[in-house]
């Protein structure tokens, strides 16, 4: 029996010292943080992507509670639901954003340009793009290693087979931009979702001239600037030979995709009746 | 081998950024007459060249053309016609006979440094070894500096090539009188000829050249690749070693190519800017040689048409690019072509931690970690571990059993990394 006393009691003390001892170095050594830090934390979701532009979840906790305000702030993966949570605990109005989606400018698919050369160095767009103009010929386009499906933290590029070129998930996709910094071409922009997700852009970044993008590309942007004389909105502008959709102003009618000649257009707009189309015959005489 | 000229071209395409530095601004308008050796674009600059017409005729169009990575690069095209060309020809083949003859020492004596500087500034030399670096920039050493070596470059940068050693077998004379224009340039008192073994018959024309009275040695090295690379050969001649991130001034040398040497002949005492090259062209064609080209001539025309899955090297094996199209001029750095016919590269396996590469490296870096950094966009990290000291010569590459890219990922860290220093720079 005393050999049951004797344990319950060395094991009774030693607990009780051991309690005795992480009581003072907890009270000794505690750090003070704001709890909001981690109320903040414990709302975002966790994948440290730095599509904040800061160095990961809990940092983002940390420079929201630290500047007492969300001016500049914005968790593109969380959206506007955490953004309001955020706001809530910080204690200020929820700023809003339109969201994003990542979205490709450029549409030289297989058929649109042809392979001219084999590549066989490393798998990399980023080394490609310094070696040469790629194995389709433009210096501007997509090279279709898929630099931009490596860096998604979320699994919502893919590349497309039958086109060579990255397709973008609008429902995985966070908009936290690592794409964007990914593609050695510059060819992703986050563009604004659009009301109930009806969206219109210019699938092309080809600034050389007409004659010469249309040489490598049949899906080029050939700078006519005739949706820009379509657009009702003012929406098109065109620099460098190439036109630019400003997501601000356009409306998604939908008008400049019927007008390009090339087809450089493309949208989120569901497919409307095709018009028995008559200019088509001398389409490229304006060329 | 020896040396074949190759026929002018009737047609010259010459872009306007050959050499490190600023592109060359257009100094002719389209449909001018020019001639042959006639400035057609000045250089916009100091660290710019000049760039000169091979042929006479006519300028036809002032255009972007396509470089051989495909991406473009504006050029001045000139046409000739049958009259001029055969009068081109016949002027050409004169001075061929000229530079064949022994060499004239009076002219170091008699210009100053500051006459042969820009003689060679206004020829439009660069260095001929494939850096085209211009000559000029390198000449003009500070006084401070303290250079007491000029080291010639005779080593054949790359294996495949023999473009140098041609040269040196045909014209010996002639380059030693380059180089010791070259010395009076720089105010250098002495210069030494770093060339390797294979090359006997080189070695016996310059000691042959060089028997009386020349501030020039020769240094007989190892044969080995990278021999040729600036920092090897500084230390395999003169026993000094360039520290990492500074230039060959920093242990009082100046390292130029032999064919540079012999551009510089060709300014000074022939009067004809540069305007033509000898290149090697070998591999798996029909035309094996080494050839006096025009600067300009499209390589389609040098080399004949290539079938599928045959390509074009522009420069040697280990740090060559392949051309995108034959639809592009030889320019002042293109020191080879080579065909090479069915030899995909091999797939890439997983690194199996054999550090051939890091044994390799001639500049005792690490490429599989470097090449790793790159991959993941790690560019602080490797410029901490010194990517910017990589020569580039593609050993790690060569020697990768599992065939890794090394190099191709670690030109890419190289270029961000140099930028990221460039801006750095730049904002202070």
């Amino acid at each position: 029996m005393s050999v049951i006393f004797i344990t319950i009691a060395v094991i009774g003390l030693t607990g009780l010292a051991g309690a005795v001892l992480l009581y003072v170095v907890a009270r000794r050594f505690s750090v003070e943080e704001d709890p909001r830090i981690s109320r903040i934390a414990d709302l975002l979701p966790g994948a440290n992507c730095g599509g904040c532009g800061l160095k990961g979840c809990r940092d983002f906790a940390t420079t929201c509670v630290a500047r007492g305000n969300l001016a500049g702030i914005w968790c593109p993966v969380g959206g506007q639901d955490v953004m309001d949570r955020v706001a809530a605990i910080i204690g200020v109005a929820a700023a809003s954003v339109d969201p994003l989606v990542a979205t490709l400018r450029c549409n030289g698919s297989c058929s649109a340009r042809p392979q001219r050369a084999d590549y066989d160095g490393a798998r990399s767009c980023a080394v490609m793009a310094a070696v040469a103009v790629g194995e389709r010929g433009c210096s501007f386009g997509c090279l279709g290693c898929g630099d931009c499906v490596g860096v998604c933290g979320f699994g919502a590029i893919s590349i497309d087979p039958s086109t060579g070129l990255p397709v973008v998930d609008p429902d995985r996709c966070t908009a936290c931009g690592a794409c964007v910094a990914a593609c050695p071409r510059h060819l992703i922009e986050l563009r604004p979702r659009g009301k109930r997700d009806r969206r219109v852009w210019v699938a092309c970044s080809n600034r050389d001239r007409g004659a010469v993008a249309r040489r490598t590309c049949s899906a080029a942007c050939i700078g006519c600037g005739k949706c820009a004389r379509t657009c009702p909105f003012g929406a098109i502008d065109i620099a460098d030979n190439l036109a630019y959709i400003d997501p601000a102003l356009c409306r998604a009618c939908g008008k400049c995709i019927d007008g390009c000649p090339t087809g450089a257009i493309l949208s989120t707009l569901p497919p409307r009746p095709v018009k028995p189309a008559t200019p088509q015959a001398n389409e490229t005489t304006h060329i | 081998m020896p040396i074949v000229a190759l026929d002018l071209p009737r047609r010259a395409v010459l872009p306007l950024s050959q050499h490190i530095g600023a592109p060359a601004t257009p100094c002719v308008a389209v449909g001018e007459r020019v001639v042959r050796g006639q400035m057609v674009a000045k250089a916009a600059g100091f660290v710019s060249a000049p760039v000169h017409t091979p042929i006479s005729g006519t300028v036809r169009e002032i255009a972007p053309v396509a470089m051989p990575s495909g991406y473009p690069v504006t050029a001045i095209t000139v046409e000739t016609d049958d009259t001029m060309h055969e009068a081109d020809t016949a002027a050409r083949l004169a001075q061929i006979e000229a530079d064949m003859q022994p060499a004239d020492r009076t002219l170091s004596e008699t210009l100053t440094a500051e006459q042969i500087r820009r003689r060679i500034a206004d020829s439009g030399i660069v260095g001929l070894g494939g850096a085209t670096f211009p000559s000029t920039v390198k000449l003009s050493t500070r006084p401070d500096a303290a250079i007491d070596t000029l080291v010639i470059n005779a080593c054949e940068c790359e294996p495949y090539l023999t473009c140098d050693d041609a040269l040196m077998r045909a014209c010996a004379p002639r380059i030693a009188e380059g180089i010791e224009l070259m010395l009076k340039a720089a105010g250098v008192p002495r210069a030494v000829i770093g060339i390797e073994d294979n090359k006997p018959e080189a070695i016996a024309a310059l000691r042959a050249a060089l028997s009386d009275g020349w501030p020039i040695d020769i240094c007989v090295l190892r044969t080995k690749y990278p021999q040729g690379g600036e920092k090897q050969l500084v230390e395999a001649v003169t026993g000094r070693r360039i520290p990492a991130g500074a230039l060959p001034a920093a242990v009082g040398t100046i390292v130029n190519n032999v064919a540079t040497a012999f551009a510089v002949y060709a300014a000074v005492d022939a009067g004809r800017p540069l305007i033509e090259r000898v290149i090697t062209v070998t591999g798996d064609t029909s035309v094996r040689g080494n050839y006096l080209v025009a600067i300009g001539t499209p390589i389609g025309d040098i080399v004949p048409a290539i079938t599928d899955g045959c390509k074009v090297v522009l420069g040697g094996p280990m740090m060559g690019r392949t051309a995108v199209t034959l639809d592009t001029p030889v320019t002042k750095g293109t020191s080879g072509l080579l065909v090479l016919e069915g030899r995909p590269r091999l797939p890439e396996q997983p690194c199996i931690r054999c550090t051939a590469c890091v044994n390799v490296c001639p500049m005792g870096l690490e490429p599989y970690l470097l090449a790793n950094l790159a991959r993941r966009r790690m560019w602080p990290e490797a410029e901490r571990h010194t990517v910017t000291d990589c020569i580039e010569c593609g050993s790690c590459s060569y020697i990768c059993p599992s065939s890794r890219p090394l190099l191709d990922y670690i030109r890419l860290a190289k270029s961000t990394v140099m930028a990221d220093i460039r801006a750095r720079n730049a904002k202070k």
